[in-house]
């Protein structure tokens, strides 16, 4: 896998509510954050991070980076990946949360063309624990190791990654793909990535309410996976039609006739359970059956 | 959020989209100043479907009846949903009638056209036969003509309704729509089309962005929020009928942890998500203050035997979570709250555990320990 310590990191809004307090964090984790960017901010410094007004200028001066982290505000997300793409940068990480959909189809439309990762949004972005941190992940809760933690949460996933940090299960990498309904890439995508990484010997898929990413995701692993993967379904009791904080967690159907079972925990158990997926009941379980599928290998 | 069917329609006028002569009644006795010339449809303005089997559609000869099947369609509950408005609309008999829709397709991340022959009531009957058109570069009109030759239509109806889907895209993308339906869309032998029929539902996260339609929300009731809340609209609050209050920051954690509550035989009277850490209306280096509000809000509108506070996160040490508690303590006598369940972790747990065993609120670092003492508190 190609995030490592290594890795050359841009992170653009340095300077907003959430850029100034998560970018000084992942540089305290050991993170190259070779630059920051924010328009009126350029010659200053963010934790010693020197800031640009443009994604041009940053590269201009510290050379190519690996990723971008993005950290600004919800309706300029897309004009700042939008940048990001234009200065040839290939890996996004979305962390900012209430991006208008339709902003996300633009972005995907243009990311699938120059073949680009994106990452969120509505994320906590990327961590492999003893190598580098891209996003707002709490360090103190992750420990190296080879367990591959998927999730659509960003407080739930620190959760589950502190109940496997507590029963000596270290993390090769914990990748937040989103709580959006359009979010940059899937469970899929992922799921192949952590297939072919030799960090990787178990994955644990965390999904929720809403769509049907988990259930694809289910069906791929069936098809596609040989690792194992342990899966978790958050908002088993949540009520139907009540928006629950993330835009992509709603059992909703928009389309009339279009069925009222979509998205519900009943369907995504079901889903994992035909493609041989053990289901964890409730976080505490989820290192038990890690344990479990690493005993059997 | 959803849009009434009058709502949603004068966006279809605006679009150039052909609606009925119509008019808003807001009170029976609005039915004297009809402009619109009998027999006339009134129909009942909820968020919910199936108003025409529950009897909320009915039609009217002259102004005694009118005003006689309005009063009727004012006191109708259609699923447990009573009309504000009512729309008068002039009375249409349609040849046939087509279903349409534009909508986001999640896994694919692009606008799905959909359409078919069976619209109407039929329409869920049929849901097989709904045709779909993945959009999946920028739009152009032979998206909507590739929907209207699936749909089998021929000849002059391909280019008249294909002219629909593209209005209804255009209104889709320039409104940030979750969702626009037409069903059904009339067309009449002579060549016409109507939309008989409309809903409309705005994306949320960009109603910042679309005054008009964050206008209409106002007018609209917030269901599940009562009037005495003092919480920010941004804060996602999911009330129920039992005795646990329970406050987390994130959604996927506020889910979780209502399901440990449910499955350990706690019964959650709400859950308050007071933001994750990743959004910019709730900063997540002030979730002090956000605990503070919610805890206040639970106070003041539920009815509690206990309330669990859940909050995993990295920017807030667990001593100034401590610190909120002991003010919000400090406030309020014992008698006048229900107890505290408390799971932390993160920096200073061990100072924020003393000073809230000084204040005996438990606080546990697991959360099942923390589940299990809240549901017994719950329990009495």
């Amino acid at each position: 896998m190609s995030f490592t310590s290594d890795h050359k990191v841009l992170v653009q809004g340095i300077t907003g509510a959430l850029g100034v307090l998560y970018a000084p964090l992942m540089k305290a984790y050991g993170t190259q954050v070779v630059a920051g960017v924010a328009p009126g901010h350029g010659g200053q410094r963010v934790a010693d991070i020197p800031v640009f007004d443009l994604v041009e200028q940053a590269l201009g001066a510290v050379g190519k980076v690996d990723t971008t982290v993005i950290f600004v505000e919800p309706y300029r997300v897309l004009d700042a990946a939008l940048e990001a793409i234009a200065a040839e940068i290939r890996q996004i990480v979305l962390i900012t949360e209430g991006v208008p959909p339709l902003d996300m189809v633009r972005l995907a439309r243009k990311a699938d063309r120059v073949e680009t990762l994106i990452v969120g949004p509505d994320s906590p972005g990327i961590i492999v624990p003893g190598q580098v941190l891209l996003g707002t992940h709490p360090p103190e809760f992750y420990t190296p190791g080879s367990v591959g933690l998927l999730s659509r949460s960003g407080t739930l996933t620190y959760e589950v990654a502190l109940q496997l940090t507590q029963a000596g299960l270290g993390q090769s990498i914990a990748v937040g793909i989103g709580g959006d309904r359009i979010v940059g890439s899937s469970f899929q995508q992922w799921l192949q990535i952590l297939e072919e990484d030799d960090q990787t010997d178990v994955i644990v898929l965390v999904g929720e309410i809403g769509g049907d990413s988990e259930e694809t995701a289910a069906r791929y692993i069936a098809e596609a996976i040989d690792k194992p993967v342990i899966a978790y379904i958050a908002g088993r009791t949540a009520p139907k039609n009540q928006p629950m904080g993330h835009a992509g967690a709603i059992i909703a159907s928009l389309v009339a006739g279009w069925g009222t079972e979509v998205g519900t925990a009943d369907s995504k158990i079901a889903a994992f359970k035909e493609a041989g997926i053990p289901v964890a009941d409730r976080p505490s379980q989820i290192s038990d059956l890690v344990k479990k599928a690493l005993s059997s290998m | 959020m959803n849009l009434l069917e009058y709502q949603a329609k004068e966006l279809f006028q605006q679009m150039g989209i052909p609606i009925l002569p119509s008019q808003r009644i807001d009170h029976p006795k609005d039915l004297k100043g009809l402009k619109i010339p009998y027999p006339v449809v009134l129909k009942s303005q909820v968020y919910t479907g199936g108003r025409g089997k529950a009897g909320g559609i009915r039609f009217a000869e002259n102004t005694i009846d009118a005003i006689a099947a309005a009063q009727t369609i004012f006191h109708l509950s259609i699923k447990g949903h009573y009309p504000t408005v009512l729309l008068a609309e002039a009375k249409y008999e349609p040849d046939q009638e087509l279903y349409l829709a534009v909508v986001l397709d999640r896994s694919q991340r692009r606008p799905l056209l959909l359409g078919s022959r069976a619209g109407g009531i039929e329409v869920q009957a049929a849901v097989r036969h709904i045709q779909q058109v993945v959009v999946d570069e920028e739009f152009s009109p032979f998206y909507a003509r590739r929907l209207a030759i699936k749909m089998g239509l021929q000849g002059d109806l391909i280019e008249l309704v294909s002219g629909i889907i593209e209005k209804m895209y255009r209104l889709f993308a320039e409104k940030d729509l979750d969702l626009v339906e037409i069903n059904p869309l009339a067309v009449s032998l002579s060549g016409d089309v109507m939309a008989l029929d409309g809903k409309v539902t705005a994306n949320i996260s960009a109603l910042a962005r679309h005054p008009d339609l964050a206008a209409l929300r106002e007018q609209l009731p917030r269901p599940g929020i009562g009037a005495s809340t003092a919480l920010p609209s941004e804060m996602r609050l999911v009330e129920l009928n039992g005795n646990i209050g329970i406050l987390c920051n994130g959604a996927g954690l506020a889910m979780s942890t209502l399901d440990l509550v449910n499955q350990a035989g706690g019964k959650p009277a709400n859950f308050l998500n007071l933001g994750g850490e990743s959004d910019y209306r709730l900063p997540p280096n002030l979730l002090q203050e956000r605990v503070q509000q919610g805890l206040d809000w639970m106070i003041q509108n539920a009815d509690l035997n206990v309330i669990l506070i859940n909050l995993v996160g990295s920017v807030v040490p667990c001593d100034q979570i401590a610190a909120v508690i002991g003010v919000y303590l400090n406030q309020r006598r014992a008698g006048q709250r229900p107890p505290l369940v408390m799971r932390l972790v993160g920096q200073n747990f061990e100072t924020a555990k003393q000073s809230l065993a000084a204040l005996d609120v438990p606080v546990f670092d697991q959360l099942d320990a923390a589940i299990a003492r809240a549901v017994a508190l719950s329990k009495g």
